[in-house]
């Protein structure tokens, strides 16, 4: 119950913030490429798009969104958030209020996972949307008549999901521990330009142990079948640097 | 006697190995009160206060609030406090009422208490404008409100009049007397300014350099004032005066002649003896000695 008041209080402070904005706007970045890009050229890939088109458009988001979009999203959320308490001077407030520091540090996290999945379902809404423009941008190809396959879509997702979960808690902390600003989101896009270039380019036999490496891991035709093992990794990286976020968290003497 | 609601044993504190920010504080609170808690900047009352809340760990010594060890029952304990520590804490993309909603639940708190503290401070009319666009005394106030928010039994306010101007401050000094006749609450006030406090606190405790100066009533500060107040006397011959009132220890201070004052009758008597000894009275003065200025002598004399 007291996780519960602590989470909707996280809730309360990120309206209006610029991590709610961002969401939406980060949301709609790949759909309105899209969108340019059918409005411009017609149907991206023509040959398997003219024949599935609405797959073809969630696969193509799917991929854009699971290897750069999402793992960025998410080294700008795990700092935006905690920036909230540091740039208006409210640890103090916080840390004086009646609650658990377990449940502030949970809520916290809770509350970067709520934005992702909003992320998550929000690309997916403008999607659909683009995809009903589409319909009459194209009238040809007839796009609302063909099949979707939303168990596909769901699967996409929940392996992007997974595999972004330990460079979450690693932002998580990095954002915590740091007043400034810049500082965890430059860590964090280096760290994921190495991650990336050490699974695609080098095919590095270290990549299914570094995190940054992660979200990557599915396009890699080398790692790929590994998948399942690196979604496990990137839990277990979760769950080790969220004990050590709080720990740290705790024993930190002042925050404010 | 009422039991403390704030009690500190021989609290000490370090911010690292070398620097000792306090040193044995013997900090008594007692329930119904209002504790004015006086020092210059950096004397340590906010690091007294932050301990106090357990916004810093690891002190030496004790301290009890309720008659509790704040870590045995931290959020019982901090449900019955309400605090302002230092500059306003608050969300500046949220409005007034949005900052409050924040920690409504959290205090368990009700929406119609919501909307009496806002009422109490005066900004029950702000509607949408976000904090972002109040004034600095707007937010000292809505950080006063946020205090006020679980209608605490104790409410601790760390330098609550920085910001605010000399009508703002008159009525923060209002709402917190009156918030102590009518509400019963027990309140620490911070201030480095011993004059924005005196009139409204029952209690005193003075800090300098982490050590505690003085602690006690009021009245006990003002009898320590009276012990340390003289009276500055210049006359035609003031080697002659400094005879005659040889039984009242006079010392020579630059052009006058200083003695310790007691009271006005004594003032009389002193110019009787002078004038009957022929000597022309220029000057009879009870030395400037406040509050402020005993503040400031407690405090410079330890520097």
């Amino acid at each position: 119950m007291s996780l519960i008041i602590s989470f909707r209080s996280e809730i309360l402070k990120s309206k209006r913030t610029a991590a709610f904005y961002f969401t939406l706007i980060g949301a709609a970045v790949i759909p309105f490429i899209l969108l340019i890009n059918i409005i411009a050229d017609g149907l991206p890939g023509e040959g398997r798009a003219s024949k599935d088109p609405i797959n073809a458009m969630f696969k193509l988001s799917s991929d854009m969104t699971g290897l750069a979009l999402f793992p960025l999203f998410i080294v700008l959320i795990c700092t935006l958030l905690p920036q909230i308490e540091f740039k208006n001077s409210t640890w103090k407030q916080v840390l004086t209020s009646p609650q658990k520091k377990e449940d502030v540090f949970v809520a916290k996290f809770l509350n970067i996972h709520l934005l992702m999945i909003l992320f998550l379902v929000a690309s997916h809404l403008f999607i659909w949307v683009v995809v009903i423009a589409s319909h009459f941008i194209l009238p040809q190809f007839n796009i609302l008549n063909h099949s979707f396959d939303a168990s596909k879509v769901l699967q996409e997702n929940v392996h992007t999901y997974l595999s972004c979960l330990g460079i979450c808690a690693v932002q998580f902390w990095i954002g915590l521990r740091s007043r400034n600003f810049i500082v965890p989101i430059a860590i964090g896009l280096t760290l994921w330009l190495f991650g990336t270039v050490l699974v695609l380019e080098y095919h590095s036999s270290a990549s299914p142990y570094f995190p940054y490496c992660f979200p990557a891991i599915r396009f890699s035709s080398l790692f790929s079948p590994r998948l399942n093992q690196v979604e496990w990794t990137s839990f277990g990286y979760s769950f080790l640097f969220l004990v050590i976020g709080f720990i740290d968290f705790r024993r930190r003497r002042k925050l404010k | 006697m009422n039991n403390p609601v704030i009690k500190t044993n021989a609290l000490s504190y370090y911010y690292s190995a070398q620097e000792k920010t306090l040193s044995e504080i013997n900090l008594q609170v007692e329930r119904g009160s209002i504790y004015g808690f006086l020092g210059p900047n950096g004397s340590g009352k906010t690091t007294t206060l932050s301990l106090i809340l357990g916004l810093l760990d690891s002190p030496d010594g004790s301290i009890e609030i309720f008659g509790q060890h704040l870590h045995s029952n931290r959020i019982g304990v901090l449900k019955k406090i309400g605090s302002l520590i230092e500059s306003p804490s608050l969300y500046a993309h949220l409005t007034a009422k949005e900052n409050l909603n924040v920690y409504r639940a959290v205090y368990g708190a009700s929406k119609a208490r919501v909307e009496e503290v806002l009422h109490i401070v005066g900004l029950g009319d702000t509607g949408k404008k976000t904090v972002k666009k109040f004034s600095l005394g707007m937010k000292q106030r809505l950080s006063i409100a946020l205090a006020l928010l679980p209608d605490p039994e104790l409410l601790i306010l760390d330098e609550p009049s920085n910001g605010l101007d000399p009508a703002g401050i008159i009525e923060l000094r209002e709402l917190i007397k009156r918030l102590n006749r009518e509400h019963g609450m027990t309140i620490v006030i911070s201030s480095h300014l011993l004059g924005e406090v005196e009139k409204m606190v029952s209690h005193v405790g003075i800090i300098l350099k982490g050590k505690m100066l003085f602690q006690g009533t009021l009245s006990d500060l003002q009898s320590f004032q009276r012990k340390g107040a003289r009276l500055l006397i210049n006359t035609s011959d003031n080697e002659k005066a400094f005879e005659l009132l040889r039984d009242h220890q006079p010392e020579k201070a630059e052009e006058n002649v200083s003695i310790a004052f007691h009271d006005l009758q004594q003032v009389a008597n002193i110019t009787r003896i002078l004038t009957q000894h022929a000597l022309d009275v220029y000057l009879v003065c009870p030395q400037k000695n406040d509050l402020e200025q005993l503040f400031i002598d407690l405090t410079s004399s330890q520097s």
